[in-house]
């Protein structure tokens, strides 16, 4: 009873002791932002690389994809049979996108970017950059991930099978300033009838399209949902405050050129080879992607499956089939290695790679984990530093109570009970460290945004750059397990800190310390 | 006819400074009886704390025997001893060593709560508290319970280590220069309780004293000189004191 009592006295009337109190309770409060901050940051970007993919994807291992795409879907549904929720075919390839910044003034209300009621008073020369151009299936593209959810048009979220098409102020934008400008001939609109630039003298490649055969109501210009850090562009010195840091560079209902290849034939046309062959066409834009990925979105244009097998004369075929499996995330390691296993029996890995989404984001996942291991050992250090501390005040602590131990020993304490003193003053200084750090470790991780504010708007420089992951705010992820784990360590440290003053004190002759001036 | 409640022979302690021996109890016998109150007097270093330290089991003999009521206590474990010394021997000190973090109350129940695990001491506080009070309003404390140390005068933390020392009820007071810290009148005062301890509820007292009035009050008192005792009457203790 008597430890108890007196490590509770010691622990109200040493105020050195604060110091480690102090200490510990910044260590553990780092520990719990840290390790909330970087949770949360790992499980948004787990939830975003989830939402991007499906949960098998089946790519082909050439650029040109697999063949018999039909068949190929046919047989995914007869050895997965109800275990296939939804399964998509996706083409992929890279592609150069052409486009113009245009402006477009709005003379009533001096607004420079009013797409819809402005006109175009500039026009700058074209600007081609490299893109990943993605051919996908709307309607089961949003089965398989959470592709739908990032479109920015709501229209488009609520119904994403229309996603390429023109609608509401996109449609009136284009009609306005591009179908009055230049007509419809700018679509290469009937099916099987594109441009294929640089074809030219094969015999058998379907004629250019008459424009004047096409009219503009039944032509369906080849719709593209264009990535936010492709239609947007980023002031370098903007600030997260600023609601204007990015400035708009393709508006929905402007027209891009995208620019990939042709399928390579087997046979080439006339006899000749087929090597892969420029092909181009005009797509107006139709919505804008953000996933909040810097990666993503600003590397990815949409196209509709359909225009993109017209566009690279792949009919039936697809680079990728993109699986969504019924009750995947209760599967274990081993039922996720059989499903895979499954699926290789049918797809030939010499032409085909069978990938779970955490085999194709495990590096990336791992590296996330090691980095918060890392740190987690590097910040509890910190309280490693305050342990020191503790014991170094413990062993004053021990000198300075000499005499109360040498009276502790003559009413009949015993060296275990002496030590017990210590040892629970060391626990008492851990639990009110690790309990207030704990707190304030809370208190900032919920508050994390305005404090970040605050710096930012103090410091005059952006201490959470949202360029890089696009992200609104600091995500956050507070586990409540491991602010127990970190809790234990902190109590661990502690208690181990005063173990050597403790046996000091234990060991001191009673006479001895009752001598002690 | 008194029994002997501690019984010392032959004792011999030294200490080691530097690889220097100090020979401090040199074959030293004493009886001390049931009841008695017996005085310590003796030049300083002549081995007198050194005696109620090795008598009270705080420190050991490096020979010679001691016996408690025909039982030997020099050479029990270490947890006897511990246990000895809670609830057979009672302390004072010349500095009073009260705890400065705990008030008086808390002070004087330290023994029991030593004796007592978390569970027991729930069990007990009740009749330990009791007996602290009463023991408190017998040295005149029963109105600064709730002080601390600090806030107490010199005879009043004396009174207080005193109520601590009896809370155990101890066959055995080791009173080590109690008033040796004190004006002449508290350490009257102090000796008197002492005196009235022994005479009213028949505790064995041994007390170090440097002042040959006080000494007079004691049953008997023997004299230290190099380690060894010899009795010596009250008529010769102002030579002793000189």
């Amino acid at each position: 009873m008597y430890k108890l009592l007196l490590s509770w006295r010691y622990l109200l009337t040493r105020y050195l002791a604060l110091a480690s109190i102090v200490s510990v309770m910044l260590g553990v409060a780092t520990l719990v932002v840290v390790n909330s901050v970087m949770g949360g940051f790992a499980e948004k970007l787990r939830d975003r690389l989830r939402g991007l993919q499906a949960h098998v994807m089946i790519d082909a291992r050439s650029a040109d994809g697999f063949a018999n795409l039909d068949y190929h879907m046919q047989r995914v549904r007869e050895i997965l049979g109800d275990r296939l929720e939804a399964m998509s075919p996706v083409i992929e390839g890279f592609a150069m996108v052409e486009y113009r910044r245009r402006e477009y003034t709005n003379f009533e209300t001096g607004s420079r970017d009013d797409p819809v009621n402005g006109v175009i008073t500039g026009e700058s020369p074209p600007v081609v950059r490299t893109v990943r151009l993605l051919g996908i299936d709307p309607a089961s593209r949003s089965q398989t991930s959470e592709f739908a959810q990032f479109l920015q048009n709501p229209e488009n979220r609520k119904d994403p099978t229309r996603c390429f098409e023109l609608r509401g102020q996109a449609a009136e934008h284009h009609r306005r300033h591009f179908l009055r400008r230049f007509g419809p001939t700018v679509y290469a609109p009937k099916p099987h009838s594109f441009p294929v630039s640089g074809a030219e003298g094969d015999g058998d490649t379907p004629p250019p399209p008459d424009p004047v055969e096409a009219p503009p109501q039944l032509v369906r210009p080849f719709g593209a949902v264009v990535g936010h850090g492709i239609a947007t562009f980023r002031k370098p010195d903007a600030k997260s405050t600023d609601t204007d840091r990015d400035i708009p560079i393709i508006y929905p209902g402007d027209e891009i050129v995208i620019t990939t290849v042709s399928r390579t034939q087997l046979e080439g046309h006339a006899g000749t080879r087929g090597h892969p062959r420029p092909v181009s066409a005009t797509f107006v834009v139709t919505d804008v992607f953000k996933s909040e990925m810097s990666e993503i979105d600003s590397n990815i244009i949409y196209i509709d499956l359909a225009d993109m097998q017209r566009l690279r004369t792949m009919e039936n075929c697809a680079t990728s089939l993109q699986l969504k499996i019924r009750g995947y995330e209760h599967y274990t390691p081993e039922q996720k290695r059989q499903l895979l296993a499954e699926l290789a029996q049918h797809f030939d890995e010499t032409f085909f790679a069978i990938a779970s989404w955490e085999q194709k984001q495990g590096p990336l996942l791992a590296a996330i984990a090691i980095e918060r291991g890392l740190l987690n050992v590097l910040l509890f250090l910190i309280i490693a530093v305050a342990g020191f501390g503790i014991l170094a005040i413990f062993y004053m602590i021990v000198i300075e109570k000499m005499r109360d131990i040498g009276i502790l020993k003559a009413l009949g304490a015993s060296n275990s009970g002496v030590m017990g003193i210590f040892l629970t003053y060391g626990l008492a200084l851990g639990l009110v460290g690790a309990g207030l750090g704990t707190m304030l470790g809370l208190v900032i991780t919920i508050n994390i945004n305005e404090i970040e504010r605050g710096l930012s708007a103090l410091t005059g420089n952006d201490v959470f750059d949202r360029s890089v992951y696009y992200f609104d705010k600091i995500p956050i992820n507070i586990d409540p397990l491991n602010i127990l784990l970190l809790n234990l360590g902190a109590l661990a440290i502690a208690v181990a800190a005063s173990v050597l003053p403790a046996l000091r004190a234990a060991l001191l002759h009673p006479v001895q310390c009752l001598r002690y001036e | 006819m008194a029994s002997t409640l501690l019984l010392a022979r032959d004792l011999y302690k030294s200490y080691r400074r530097h690889k220097i021996v100090i020979p401090v109890l040199r074959g030293l016998d004493l009886d001390v009886e049931t009841g008695e109150f017996l005085c310590l007097v003796g030049a300083s270093g002549s081995g007198k704390t050194t005696l109620l330290h090795v008598l009270g089991t705080l420190d050991r003999p490096d020979s010679g025997r001691i016996l408690l009521e025909g039982r030997r206590i020099d050479d029990v474990a270490l947890a006897e001893r511990d246990r000895l010394r809670n609830r057979v021997f009672g302390f004072i000190f010349q500095f009073y060593h009260l705890l400065p973090e705990l008030n008086v109350l808390e002070n004087v129940l330290m023994p029991e709560m030593i004796r007592s695990s978390v569970l027991s001491w729930w069990w007990r506080r009740r009749e330990a508290r009791r007996r602290a009070l009463a023991l408190l309003d017998r040295v005149g404390l029963g109105h600064r319970l709730r002080h601390r140390p600090r806030e107490l005068s010199g005879g009043e933390m004396q009174r207080a280590a005193i109520a601590r020392a009896l809370l155990s009820q101890p066959r055995l007071l080791l009173a080590d220069e109690p008033t040796g810290n004190l004006d002449a009148r508290t350490g009257s005062e102090i000796v008197r309780l002492l005196r009235d301890l022994n005479r009213e509820e028949g505790l064995t007292i041994i007390m170090v004293t440097h002042n040959p009035e006080i000494a007079r009050l004691a049953d008997r008192c023997v004299c230290m000189t190099e380690g060894r005792v010899e009795a010596v009457s009250a008529s010769e203790l102002p030579a002793l004191s000189s």
